[in-house]
């Protein structure tokens, strides 16, 4: 299944900003993730369609995946 | 440590010993017991009987990292309750070297008589505004350090404060020219230009320290949290805060769904791209402006920024957050230019960016202006300086505009806009709006970020998770701690009890310092409840219970039951 994915802040430099995965079908977001090379230590906030989410969430088709680093409200 | 009480009505000062029941608080928890013990809780917020206090936290003055925010607070105008803002700069680190645990301004001065209050090392004196009145507050600044001394520390008002508007905020200044660090909520300028006074100037102590009870105690305790600040992902020299400042959030609450946009019609901006705080970094050393600066000495997060023009001169610092979604995505602008455009003129003018960037919001839906339209914007704001009729309304607030304009979807709660966070996304917050005695205030218990606790968008554990964090809130505005420095005492409260007893030698444990968080919320609403807040005043409007917010075509539906019992376990 195939995923868009965009990083922020300074998770964006370690790859290209914004990309398309092809994934084997219920996938996680750790192996979105690790794929992309991202320290799981340095993720702060994780978004599938704009729903908040863990590592362990299932991927779907067509998803929009999100990686922020940490962030302070305020 | 000492208090100035200021008599405008006589245009006489006076210092006093600090009463047994002010000597154990500091801050918003100082603010909060003078209002229920001098403040008739009905009275009128812009009448001789209501007060302005200023007021270092408890660790003001120590140079204890981060800590030298200064709080501001009186009946407010706008929530008709208990009200502290706070603003970094150095006059709350001024204060606290100079002994003086608060500033009480009281009466009124007779009409047209504006004065400014200075404060020397052991003396203060009301003299006349002169040539200040009438100007904002960046012309303010330079006239009074002009006249006093450029190291002295200028607290001011602009239009909006003379004008008493009930989006006036009360403008620091900080360490060098910096200026623009603002208390801004809650329209205290408007309390402080009711009183007749223009500006505070205070000279810079010298050689002066506050006594240590137990200075070990306290060095050891200031530098692990300092340490832990640094080490921080969030907040150390690696982290979002200092890199991208506090619009380093911008794309995740747009993400999100919460990003407040066209007058909170919908939570995601198509054109927050170029908002985002990388963005910002990008243009902003693109241009030679400056990125990751400190509002007040000693800062080890150093969030500021100066944001400049295509040619490289200085449009406003700092350009921040809650700017940026008020008077950018909920004005439908996505142009930092602009924003900082409309940033300036509101720091000029003394004005809250977030209730003025909602009132512009709601006069634009009702066709004052247009969305999108940077001109049509600009010029609706220019009224607010000017004083005219349009300005007026829109200078006192959302609330006041929708009412004048008929426009029913207005984004407040107690009589106050709401910062860059559309409650129906991020409910743990529309709780905090709908039960904090500040009204709709983020920085009394903001959710953002609150990972893997709480589902944003549920309802589950949002009245547990918003009552923990109006706690925290408490003693943060307490202390003097900025709101980003909270998460090394939330990890060990003990570093803050540590440095409390080594400054003070009260021999405070963890629960004693835990009832004194929870006594400034209860000391709060019971200010609010002789005021008359009842529940109708709380609750957020209705339109967001009832108007699904793109693109989760979320509504607000945290339970009337859960909001009316956060507290119960306070």
């Amino acid at each position: 299944m195939k995923i868009s994915i965009e990083l922020f802040g300074q998770l964006s430099p370690l790859s290209p900003r914004r990309q398309t995965l092809d994934l084997a079908p219920q996938s996680k977001v750790q192996e979105a993730a690790a794929i992309l090379g991202l320290n799981s230590e340095e993720i702060g906030i994780i978004t599938i369609n704009g729903v908040q989410s863990e590592m362990e969430d299932h991927l779907t088709e067509g998803c929009r995946l999100c990686f922020f680093p940490y962030l302070s409200g305020g | 440590m000492k208090l100035l009480r200021v008599d405008m009505n006589q245009s006489q000062v006076r210092w006093e010993p600090v009463p047994p029941v002010y000597e154990r608080l500091g801050g918003r928890a100082l603010i909060a017991r003078v209002l229920l013990e001098e403040v008739p809780p009905t009275c009128d917020a812009l009448g001789p009987l209501n007060k302005l206090i200023l007021a270092p936290g408890l660790l003001g003055g120590c140079s204890v990292t981060a800590a030298g925010r200064l709080s501001v607070g009186g009946k407010s105008p706008l929530t008709k309750g208990a009200k502290e803002a706070n603003a970094g700069g150095t006059a709350g680190d001024v204060l606290g070297k100079l002994g003086i645990k608060a500033v009480i301004l009281e009466g009124q001065a007779p009409k047209d008589q504006w004065l400014i209050l200075r404060i020397h090392s052991d003396s203060a004196e009301l003299l006349p505004a002169g040539n200040s009145r009438g100007l904002g507050t960046y012309a303010t600044s330079d006239l009074l350090q002009e006249m006093y001394g450029a190291s002295c520390t200028v607290i001011s008002i602009g239009q909006a404060g003379e004008m008493c508007m009930g989006g006036a905020g009360i403008c620091v200044t900080g360490e060098g020219r910096q200026r623009s660090n603002h208390a801004a909520r809650g329209g205290l300028g408007a309390v402080m230009g009711s009183k007749g006074l223009k500006a505070i100037v205070v000279d810079k102590p010298t050689g002066k320290t506050p006594p240590f009870a137990d200075a070990d105690l306290f060095r050891g305790a200031a530098r692990t949290f300092a340490q832990k600040l640094i080490n921080d992902p969030k907040l150390g020299t690696k982290g979002s805060q200092h890199l991208y400042g506090t619009a380093s959030i911008v794309a995740a609450v747009n993400e999100m769904g919460s990003f407040p946009t066209r007058n909170f019609s919908n939570g995601n901006f198509e054109g927050a791209e170029t908002l985002r705080g990388e963005h910002l970094r990008e243009v902003t050393l693109a241009r030679g402006g400056e990125a990751g600066t400190r509002c007040m000495p000693g800062c080890v997060i150093a969030c500021r920024n100066v944001y400049v023009d295509a040619t490289g001169k200085p449009i406003v610092g700092t350009l921040q957050y809650e700017t940026i979604a008020l008077l950018g995505s909920n004005l439908g602008l996505g142009n930092l230019d602009e924003v900082a455009v409309l940033n300036r003129m509101c720091n000029d003018f003394g004005l809250d960016t977030i209730e003025t960037g909602a009132a512009l919001g709601v006069a634009i839906e009702a066709g004052q202006g247009q969305f999108g339209d940077f001109e049509s914007i600009r010029r609706l704001l220019a009224h607010v300086g000017e004083g005219t009729v349009l300005g007026r309304i829109i200078g006192n607030g959302a609330v006041a505009t929708g009412r004048v304009l008929g426009i029913r979807r207005v984004p407040a709660a107690v009589g106050q806009a709401m910062p860059g966070y559309d409650p129906r996304s991020l409910k743990g917050n529309g709780v905090t709006y709908a039960t904090s005695p500040q009204g709709a205030d983020h920085t009394a218990g903001n959710a953002f970020g609150a990972r893997k606790e709480v589902n944003p968008l549920g309802i589950q554990g949002q009245k547990e998770l918003s009552l923990r964090l109006q706690i925290i809130a408490a003693m943060l505005d307490s202390t003097g701690l900025c709101l980003f420095a909270r998460p090394p005492i939330i990890a060990n409260p003990q570093l803050m009890v540590d440095m409390i007893n080594g400054r003070y030698g009260w021999g405070w444990t963890v629960e004693d310092y835990d009832r004194f968080n929870r006594d400034v919320l209860r000391t709060e609403l019971e200010f609010n409840r002789r005021a008359g807040l009842t529940t109708a005043d709380y609750r957020l409007p209705e339109f967001m219970h009832t108007e699904p917010l793109p693109p989760h075509n979320a509504t607000f539906d945290v339970p009337d039951t859960d909001l009316d019992t956060v507290f119960e376990t306070l």
